[in-house]
């Protein structure tokens, strides 16, 4: 096969929409309409921690999903080979594809976000050592280690062979992974891509953020909870699940008579100079992307899905970003966090909120995203009929 | 510099922080003269393990970073690979402020995070060092660039096991070609943990020895340290601030296996679509490339499976192939970055670096490998392969800059 070439990739910008959506969360899991179900309810999926026993004094709430769930959706045999976080992955991933009805193969690509990865692997493993010495060490846990392997398994499981990506970032990486998956579409590395979040609750994790002072009440006396943008706030809840779209090139969706929910109409992201776990009001955005993208619009939003998530500083700190770059009459957004807990799933489950607000028509919708450390996103949802 | 059409992107600051030392003129050094920098481990506690050999930065280079000590092992290495890159290109602050940062890393601040959680399962106790969770995950080095050197553009660490690095060199072309930034700082980083050392014992795949890639009696890879980043530019913002460039990155192939979660697909499938994307994109022909510089682990089978995907793409012995890994070890999540600066360097000085312990090529690799010592070659493209867990493939091609 010398001398043979793949068809060159176009560098020309597509149009993205949103043909499918996957999702198991606290609340619920399925398609499109698990997720506007899950939207609607009026209940949140933060509640007691069932995993393991908080300590004293501490946290104690999580939005958990139910293991039961969980288990109607990946067989005995595959829950063996693969770990919870994978699980999640891989059956967020199967219902987005199966919602989008979209085929397998070399032009569906994959962008994974996770916040904190597999931890309870890595734990695991390292524990295999120091029980049992090297011959505690297990072959079949190490590759969880990597974070890439929830994009590994979800690749293998819808059969995605372009491009797949995994990123790492705080609070906004499912957010980060959609714009990200929908660059991809946009600029023709891939037809379509599953793009989303996932992550877990794992002991290890929840008891070092904890200790740490990272999860409400944050060492303080107020009550536990998550209460973005309100004066107690005090921290964010951790919550678990995974959300993915399909994106998908308009002209590839149309094409196939994909059911469209809305199109990602732009998108952006960038850095604010902050110190890394930092940030702050008082640190406003001197020119990255996302702020270039914002300030340039002339029409509002219809609404604005934002990324507080009770933790103080980035509440704050996202209010006075959107101020500054929308005015000060910009209305507070809206977060997702009181239902859902805070997890990498969560940037994706505003994404597809945005879409299925879109698709009602009107303006376009905002997600507006914002971490410790400064890494800022935004993307603009419009309605379907424009696609 | 003359245009070249088939890119707009040029390579226009290399930074590095290898097994040699501090540096890209140290990390050139040493591979020209085949230099194996593999040697005992001393950084971190290996007992019972089969290899007890990696390429680490040694401790001489780690005193001179010119970096805080309170930050990560990882951290330092990735600020003060960061800092040559972006000196090496000119760039001043209000060049900075508009770039990208996208770093590929895996193992993030897990070096002291390890000693930590050791010494706590050890004595049962809550000991020291806890606040260096604070810096394990992945992302903690992208967050650290870019508010060290005030880099406000889109900011992303990719996690993509070893071809992380590279991955990151061709998303971050992708900023540039999509006329989101003019500039990225890419590369990626990653220092020696017990963790990776242990699970790639467990799998059977470290060599006891130094590695010997594409040998006969190869039995596996070395593990390494290192961080390299590169700045990437439109070519004509470069040219009209007076940059110099290194190179043409003419293109870029991202696929994936879809196959196995550690073993690569047994044709090569994935590898040859990321080459032939590579090419496709770069506009050039398989006979266009003077030089491979291959993923090359040193493992049987990513060897044997890599020769047959490059006689796929190039025809057998189309083109030379070495191996930076036997020289440098394999530096995880770096690897992709460190090995697209070794090719850059290799055009620029007309070299082709040498695969080091190669004594018996095996067979059923049918190409010239540079067994040992480094060869003088007119180079004018050449292309950087870098594969990884979960059957990510990432091809990158470099052309010559011409002034």
């Amino acid at each position: 096969m010398a001398g043979s070439a793949a068809p060159a990739p176009s560098r020309g910008r597509s149009r993205v929409v949103v043909t499918g959506m996957g999702t198991v969360n606290a609340l619920t899991s399925g398609g499109r309409g698990a997720v506007v179900e899950a939207l609607a309810a009026e209940r949140s999926g933060i509640g007691p921690l069932r995993a393991f026993a908080p300590e004293p004094g501490g946290s104690g709430l999580a939005a958990e999903v139910d293991d039961g769930r969980l288990a109607a959706l990946i067989d005995g045999a595959e829950a063996r080979r693969l770990s919870r976080i994978c699980r999640l992955a891989v059956a967020a991933c199967r219902l987005a594809v199966e919602d989008a009805a979209i085929a397998p193969g070399a032009e569906l690509g994959l962008v994974v976000g996770s916040e904190h990865g597999d931890f309870r692997s890595s734990e695991e493993f390292a524990g295999g050592y120091l029980r049992r010495g090297p011959a505690g060490l297990s072959p079949m846990i190490f590759p969880n280690t990597v974070m890439n392997t929830m994009a590994s398994v979800a690749a293998i499981a819808v059969g995605a062979r372009a491009a797949s990506v995994t990123i790492n970032q705080a609070t906004v990486v499912g957010d980060l992974a959609v714009a990200r998956g929908a660059a991809l579409v946009a600029n023709g590395s891939a037809r379509a891509v599953v793009a989303g979040g996932v992550d877990e609750i794992c002991e290890i994790v929840y008891r070092h953020l904890c200790r740490l002072g990272a999860l409400s009440p944050m060492g303080g006396r107020a009550p536990e909870g998550c209460r973005p943008y309100a004066a107690d706030h005090n921290g964010p809840v951790l919550g678990e699940g995974a959300t993915f779209l399909v994106l998908e090139a308009l002209d590839a969706a149309r094409a196939r008579g994909a059911s469209i929910v809305a199109e990602i109409a732009d998108m952006a992201w960038g850095s604010v100079p902050a110190a890394p776990h930092a940030g702050g009001a008082r640190t406003l955005d001197r020119g990255s992307p996302v702020r270039r993208l914002l300030s340039a619009r002339a029409r509002p939003f219809a609404r604005c899905y934002g990324a507080a998530n009770g933790d103080p500083g980035v509440d704050d700190w996202e209010r006075a970003l959107l101020a500054q770059d929308l005015g000060k009459g910009a209305a507070t957004p809206t977060s997702l966090a009181p239902r859902f807990g805070q997890h990498g799933g969560l940037g994706a489950l505003r994404v597809a909120a945005a879409a299925l607000d879109a698709a009602h028509g009107g303006a376009p919708v905002l997600v507006h995203g914002i971490a410790r450390g400064g890494c800022r996103t935004a993307l603009i949802v419009g309605e379907s009929s424009a696609a | 510099m003359t245009s070249d059409p088939s890119s707009r992107v040029v390579v226009s600051g290399l930074g590095v922080v290898s097994p040699y030392g501090l540096g890209v003129k140290s990390l050139w050094t040493g591979l020209s003269a085949g230099a194996c920098a593999i040697r005992p481990v001393t950084a971190i506690a290996i007992e019972g393990l089969r290899s007890r050999v990696a390429a680490e930065v040694p401790a001489e280079a780690l005193d001179a970073l010119g970096v805080s000590r309170r930050r990560s092992r990882a951290d330092r290495l990735a600020l003060a690979a960061a800092r040559e890159a972006l000196a090496d290109a000119g760039l001043d602050e209000r060049d900075r402020r508009g770039a990208a940062c996208v770093v590929g890393a895996v193992g993030g601040g897990m070096y002291e995070v390890e000693e930590w959680y050791w010494e706590e399962a050890r004595s049962g106790r809550p000991a020291p060092g806890q606040g260096s969770l604070r810096s394990v995950l992945p992302r903690a080095h992208a967050d650290a660039i870019a508010f060290r050197f005030g880099l406000c553009g889109p900011r992303e660490t990719l996690v993509m096991a070893c071809a992380s690095g590279a991955a990151a060199v061709a998303l971050g072309a992708d900023l540039i070609r999509d006329g989101v930034v003019d500039t990225a700082l890419v590369g990626g980083v990653d220092a020696l943990t017990r963790i990776c050392f242990m699970g790639f014992n467990a799998l059977k795949l470290l060599d006891p020895d130094p590695c010997r890639p594409f040998d006969r009696e190869r039995r596996g890879m070395s593990i390494g340290e290192a961080a390299a980043f590169l700045v990437l530019e439109d070519a004509d913002r470069c040219r009209a601030r007076g940059g110099r460039a290194h190179a043409w990155l003419a293109g870029a192939g991202m696929t994936t296996d879809a196959h196995h979660v550690t073993a690569p697909h047994p044709e090569g499938e994935g590898m040859v679509r990321a080459m032939s994307q590579a090419l496709a994109s770069a506009g050039m022909a398989p006979g266009e490339i003077d030089y491979v510089n291959a993923h090359g682990t040193g493992t049987p089978q990513n060897d044997r499976i890599e020769a047959l995907a490059l006689a796929r793409v190039f025809g057998e012995g189309g083109v030379l192939v070495s191996s930076s890994k036997s020289l440098v070890g394999h530096t995880m999540a770096a690897a992709g970055s460190v090995e697209a600066v070794v090719t850059i360097l290799a055009l620029e000085h007309g070299l082709v670096p040498p695969t080091a312990n190669l004594t018996d090529v095996d067979p059923a690799v049918p190409f010239d490998c540079v067994p040992v010592v480094a060869r003088p070659t007119d180079l004018d493209a050449a292309l950087s392969n870098s594969f990884g867990f979960g059957g990510q493939n990432v091809s990158l091609i470099f052309r010559r800059a011409t002034d």
